[in-house]
């Protein structure tokens, strides 16, 4: 007698219905078949001791299991707990039903399910293919929950799971309502940083606009911290995206006993990150990267010019899409990466040049190639350019500190909304042709027009500043786009030399 | 002969001065270190060869030719824009009090107690011109006071030298505009020396007076401008922080006058440019 249950194999942010199936038959041996991978063949000692432990006879008879579809590649510990199932339901009979059930979960050699990363992943797809049921480790079930309108059957150990089957216990999760999404607190409060009015302004107008940002300054001029008082600037996540960043950290097995967060992810790599790791790779198909833990949040590269150039060149595709594609032998799998790019560098190597008190010790070579490193294609698609200043330490001490994170999130948050309303998308997402439409210049199109004839903006250089122009009458409220905010815009271009 | 007094002079301290010529030296109340040191260094010379120097007792050049004057030994007069009783502004106090102490005098011919008016200073510009021989000019940027005392001198007839300066330097346009239109080169009290008829060996022709001195206005016409150097860039953050502007229009302001050629971008900050030459728009 054959019988199945159904599990599901995660293919980045994709899943696969697997169909597991039991023949308990004349002979002896226990064997897998449908291409499963090392990590899932071990299933047979988990499964076996786990079965043993859990009063549960192991059939004295030739085990066959197999995994279809055949020829999709199966990997991970999340079949343990389908095919324990499997092969108990083999030696009932009648076995009780289990049509629009699935199982994920690792068993221990005692038979405890365990966790596994992407259950809220595999719940959400299994959710929108017709399953109604999932079984999960306990700590698994609140991410099962995420996915409507799922049942969530928290299983402690393989024995619940069976006697929950047979009718001898319920095994329930009472699947808590999404919590109130208020606005979460500011932890990196823009009142903290002093003095900086030209940071200030370019965050917030980055903010409003969805813009990438450059901040250029010397060591120490708090360029890490302005870059942390991103996230608190922008309005909190949504459901949608809440869940979609969430997501991400369930393939990568990050999230904790609470998996929606609503406040933006701020990620900050070190500069010594590989390819992969900013972008996504590694073993087999391939993890999300820090783009992607970024994705709906910040990205900031710290001393841009000394990343690997071949990241940043990675970098270009998703900045321009939105998510990234990582292709292997074995497939290719997307994952997310809308993210906004606060990237900072130093004037010089040595952090100096054109201090007013220190004297750089750069020589004119290395100079010239960290000005090399910062050109490109990269920056191409930042909108905006300011200059951090190191503040004296007087001023420290001295200078009325600015206006707090909250107004000014109420501001982007107004001129988010006006854009959403206007055309569906952020400013900095604005394509050439639909500037047009949704950015009418009217008169102020001759000051940018003379600009890019008379200092040489290139077509790019002019359609950024545009968008920027848009995003700073939108902050003011202010449908017509100005002379000023022409010219402001052109103030924060990237064109003068870095 | 010294010239004659203006009608109306109110005095405090020794007047008229000791026999001798008069010259007055003049220029930009926001000095640089470099015009300092040559008002003073003049001052402190041409007093040395028994001048009397003349000044406006304001800030920067005025109060460096006095100080230089009084340091010399030499008798200097603060013809002043206020009552004589009155010291404007008052952290020249001290100036005053030891241009006094030291056989000089302030001259006014605004009654006693007239406070300071914007409108006054022309004329005391012009009595400054009147009661001088020669008018020298250090540092003058474009529509300085200074200038109007040129202007005046050359309506009274008084000869005008001027001091020059960098190339770079805003501050010195006005100088090297009288330059231009036939004003004396100054490197040294010989060379003003040499204008009155004193000293030794004249090391430049003196030249006639200018007939026309030709100060137009700068292009762009922000007041952003009077507050940028020509040398030391100034971030958009620290004029908007300076002037009381909000940072984004500080900016779009800069932005402008980078676009009509008037300030440049240096480093992070901006520096104002050399007028353009070439016709007027």
């Amino acid at each position: 007698m054959v019988t199945s249950v159904l599990g599901c194999q995660l293919r980045g942010l994709e899943g696969h219905l697997v169909e597991i199936q039991v023949h308990a038959g004349a002979g002896t041996g226990f064997f897998m078949v449908g291409l499963a991978d090392a990590s899932v063949r071990e299933a047979r000692e988990r499964v076996k001791s786990a079965m043993s432990h859990s009063q549960l006879t192991f059939p004295g008879q030739k085990v066959t299991v197999s995994l279809a579809p055949a020829q999709l590649r199966k990997e991970g510990s999340g079949f343990d707990l389908p095919i324990a199932v499997a092969i108990a339901l083999a030696q009932m009979d009648p076995p009780p039903p289990t049509a629009g059930c699935a199982f994920i979960g690792e068993l221990s050699l005692d038979g405890a399910v365990r966790h596994v990363d992407g259950v809220l992943v595999a719940a959400r797809w299994l959710a929108a293919h017709g399953v109604r049921e999932l079984y999960v480790a306990v700590e698994d079930a609140a991410e099962a929950a995420l996915a409507e309108p799922l049942l969530v059957r928290p299983a402690p150990n393989l024995l619940a799971v069976i006697g929950h089957l047979r009718g001898d216990l319920v095994l329930e999760y009472e699947r808590p309502p999404v919590a109130a999404s208020e606005e979460p607190p500011i932890v990196d409060d823009l009142g903290e940083v002093h003095g900086q009015e030209a940071a200030r302004r370019a965050l917030e107008v980055a903010a409003a606009g969805g813009h990438h940002l450059l901040l250029s300054g010397p060591p120490g001029a708090g360029k890490t911290m302005l870059a942390r008082c991103l996230p608190g600037l922008l309005p909190r996540l949504d459901l949608d995206a809440a869940i979609q960043v969430a997501q991400v950290g369930s393939v990568l097995g990050e999230l904790g006993p609470e998996p929606l967060r609503w406040t933006r992810p701020f990620r900050a790599p070190h500069h010594t990150i590989s390819t992969a790791g900013l972008i996504g790779g590694g073993a087999g198909l391939g993890r999300p990267g820090e783009i992607s833990r970024a994705h709906e949040g910040v990205l900031f590269l710290d001393e841009l010019a000394l990343f690997q150039p071949g990241a940043l060149q990675a970098l270009r595709q998703p900045l321009e899409s939105g998510e990234v594609t990582i292709t292997r032998s074995r497939g290719t799998v997307a994952y997310p990466a809308r993210f906004m790019l606060v990237a900072a560098t130093n004037p010089c190597p040595c952090g100096w040049l054109g201090d007013a008190l220190q004297t750089c010790r750069c020589s004119a070579a290395a100079l010239a190639s960290y000005q090399r490193s910062l050109s490109g294609p990269l920056l191409d698609r930042i909108d905006l350019r300011v200059d951090v200043g190191r503040a004296a330490l007087t001023a420290l001490a001295g200078e009325p500190v600015g206006e707090g994170s909250a107004p000014v999130r109420q501001r982007v948050a107004a001129a988010r909304c006006l854009q959403l309303e206007r055309q569906g998308t952020l400013n900095a997402s604005l394509r050439a042709r639909d500037l047009r439409t949704h950015a009418g210049l009217g008169r102020s199109r001759a000051t940018l027009e003379r600009w890019a004839a008379e200092r040489g903006l290139t077509a790019r250089g002019f359609h950024r500043s545009w968008r920027v122009a848009r995003t700073l009458s939108d902050l003011e409220g202010s449908e017509q786009i100005c002379e000023h905010h022409v010219l402001e815009a052109l103030g924060y271009r990237l064109d003068a030399a870095a | 002969m010294p010239p004659p007094d203006p009608p109306g002079l109110n005095v405090r301290g020794l007047w008229p001065p000791p026999e001798g010529p008069r010259v007055a030296i003049v220029g930009a109340r926001r000095a640089t270190p470099y015009g300092e040191a040559v008002a003073e260094r003049l001052a402190a010379d041409l007093s040395s060869a028994g001048v009397v120097i003349l000044s406006g007792l304001a800030i920067g050049i005025d109060a460096a030719a006095h100080r230089g004057a009084i340091e010399a030994g030499g008798c200097t007069v603060a013809v002043m824009g206020t009552g004589v009783d009155l010291v404007y502004p008052s952290q020249n106090t001290t100036l005053a009090e030891r241009i006094l102490a030291t056989g000089g005098a302030l001259v006014s011919t605004f009654p006693a107690g007239t406070p300071p008016r914007r409108g006054h200073f022309p004329r005391r510009n012009w009595t400054l011109a009147e009661l001088s021989d020669v008018v020298v000019v250090v540092e003058a940027g474009e529509g300085s006071g200074a200038l109007i005392t040129a202007e005046a001198a050359l309506a009274l007839d008084r000869d005008v030298m001027a001091v020059p300066g960098s190339v770079f330097s805003p501050a010195a346009v006005g100088c090297h505009q009288l330059l231009r239109d036939g004003a004396g080169l100054v490197q040294n009290a010989r060379d003003v020396l040499a204008v009155l008829g004193r000293g030794g060996e004249v090391l430049d022709d003196p030249l006639r007076p200018p007939r026309r001195l030709g100060i137009e206005s700068p292009l762009g016409t922000d007041g952003l401008l009077a507050h940028l150097s020509d040398a030391l860039p100034l971030t958009a953050a620290e004029l908007s922080r300076k002037l009381g502007l909000g940072f984004a229009e500080a900016l779009a302001r800069l932005t402008r006058l980078e676009l009509d050629g008037s300030v440049k971008r240096r480093g992070e900050g901006y520096i104002r440019l050399p007028r353009r030459r070439g016709p007027a728009e």
